[in-house]
């Protein structure tokens, strides 16, 4: 019986796992965790602004996020979180103003998901890239932000020269 | 001759009725680039009108904690009163609900509970048993309703009580879970309508599909509750074997007309554009109907947000939202004009350059417009609650 139930709660787990949220094994945490041990780590914070049940969240979770060196790479230079756009769960931005996760894609006048924005490790914006994305766009997207290119040109004007 | 014939145009030139609006008030007294006041509650119930006064909810964090306030314009008074605390630890999303002869039924989470008070003069009282939150109220028919999302396990289900009115006091009466079995995903901002027939229609939104529908259910009494249908005519899915389907968000309800009730929300059909205001209608058989969008085409390639629904027993009904299709994010309208939705038009203060957002809106007994938004003129600015009234001429 005790194995049935295990079964039932593992298939269970898979199943959300699968069907929305962070892509499996990242260690993406929420907004105020993922600020706060930015502070302290001094990386800055990739932010994965996904919907419940989003397709395109799906489809670059399999097809981008499951490449293991794109993995070991934001895990060890990022401080991962995760939003939900329709959570009601609540979250303080740096300015201190309290909002739910919901209303923080008002405030990045988000207009479809997967949504990817990069902050500084005080929680200021860099960049924010919506859709599908592939592996070498997040290994350019990396180099832009952790290279310190944002300071002088913008995404656009740093892809269009990269070599 | 040409007087005669400029008199003929004139004549013969349709009067077009439109809201006529009123000086802009200010509702919180309180403002500073750090406090940051709220209007967010479940139905959107910011503002409420009993008998000529005006009731506005809202939270800010001017304590360092988020409270909860309540201020009251009375009808002969040029401004807002000075505003009440509702609560004492941090509070969330309050709603407020007209009582008649200028008396208020607020409700707001608190300590991990909902809470209601009867103002002005009444004392609080705790609603839920349980774990609890996003509360909202609704009265028709002689009853007053509360409906919240409450801990059942490892989700949140929906919870309607009828609340009784005793000596200046709001006591649950009988609360009952929607559904009896314990949720199997996430459910939560419930929105509450009492029908002219004294039947009870929530809404709400629900995850048991793997993704955010707002489903409905009706009640002929407010115990027993008809198994949940979708507000959605929208067959969401996945797609070629990806996610789960579109998200449809923060369902609002509103009485119309004699026996009508009418929902709208944020939904997400048309993917790449955010999320569009949807409507439908229930004329009194307990179904809604078809979806009908309630943005124009000029709204159409962006996102709406903070949408909510009004209506009186006339028939007349307005839906607000706020969108940026005009650069900033302005609020605007839509009225209901038996057929569709006519042409949108923002609501004159708080339109224009800055941010005019958040709007929450109520309809008195006399046909009038009561909206209420946030407005920010600059990043850096402190917001202030607006407030103005219109009337339909």
């Amino acid at each position: 019986m005790n194995l049935i139930k295990s079964v039932v709660a593992a298939i269970c787990l898979w199943a959300s796992a699968a069907l929305a949220d962070p892509p499996p094994g990242y260690p993406f945490v929420g907004f105020d965790a993922g600020l706060a041990a930015a502070r302290t780590s001094g990386k800055p914070i990739f932010l994965y602004f996904g919907r419940y049940g989003c397709a395109w969240c799906d489809h670059t979770n399999k097809k981008t996020f499951s490449d293991a060196a794109l993995k070991k790479l934001y895990t060890a230079n990022y401080e991962l979180v995760y939003v939900d756009a329709e959570s009601g769960k609540r979250l303080t931005l740096p300015s201190g103003e309290r909002i739910t996760e919901a209303e923080l894609g008002v405030r990045l006048k988000a207009f479809a998901t997967p949504l990817f924005v990069y902050l500084t490790p005080q929680g200021d914006k860099i960049v924010q890239i919506p859709g599908f994305k592939t592996v070498q766009d997040f290994r350019d997207y990396d180099r832009y932000v952790r290279g310190g290119h944002y300071k002088q040109k913008t995404l656009l004007e740093f892809l269009g020269s990269k070599s | 001759m040409r007087a005669a014939a400029l008199l003929l145009v004139m004549l013969a030139a349709p009067t077009q009725a439109a809201w006529e609006w009123g000086e802009a008030l200010t509702v919180n007294p309180v403002q500073g680039a750090a406090v940051f006041p709220h209007l967010e509650s479940a139905n959107r119930q910011g503002v409420a009108v009993s008998g000529d006064s005006v009731g506005v909810v809202w939270e800010d964090n001017r304590d360092g904690t988020p409270q909860c306030y309540l201020a009251i314009k009375p009808g002969a008074a040029a401004e807002f009163q000075p505003e009440i605390r509702l609560s004492q630890s941090a509070c969330y999303e309050p709603v407020v609900l007209a009582l008649g002869a200028g008396r208020f039924a607020a409700a707001w989470e608190e300590a991990g509970s909902v809470h209601a008070r009867v103002l002005p003069g009444g004392g609080a009282s705790k609603l839920a048993a349980a774990e609890a939150a996003q509360v909202t109220l609704a009265a028709g028919a002689g009853g007053i309703y509360a409906a919240w999302a409450e801990q059942a396990g490892r989700f949140r289900r929906i919870v309607v009580a009828r609340l009784a009115l005793a000596a200046d006091t709001l006591g649950v009466e009988a609360a009952r879970p929607v559904e009896a079995k314990v949720p199997s995903n996430e459910q939560g901002w419930p929105a509450l309508a009492v029908a002219g027939d004294g039947s009870v229609t929530v809404a709400w939104e629900d995850r048991r599909e793997r993704h955010t529908v707002p489903l409905v259910s009706h009640s002929r009494d407010g115990r027993r509750f008809s198994p949940p249908a979708r507000l959605t005519d929208h067959k969401s899915g996945s797609v070629d074997g990806l996610g789960a389907g579109s998200g449809a968000m923060r369902p609002t309800l509103a009485t119309w007309g004699p026996r009508g009730v009418v929902a709208v929300w944020l939904d997400k059909r048309d993917f790449l554009s955010g999320y569009d205001v949807y409507a439908a209608f229930d004329p009194g058989k307990r179904r809604f109907g078809k979806n009908l969008r309630v943005q124009d085409s000029f709204g159409d390639n962006m996102a709406q947000w903070h949408a909510q629904v009004v209506g009186d027993a006339s028939g007349r009904l307005v839906a607000v939202w706020d969108d940026e299709r005009d650069g900033t994010p302005d609020v605007w309208l839509a009225n209901w004009n038996g057929k569709s939705f006519d042409d949108n038009v923002a609501v004159p203060a708080a339109a224009g350059a800055g941010a005019q957002s958040d709007p929450v809106a109520a309809l008195d007994a006399s046909g009038r417009l009561h909206v209420v938004w946030l407005e920010r003129t600059d990043a850096q600015a402190a917001t202030r609650i607006r407030y103005a009234r219109a009337e339909w001429r």
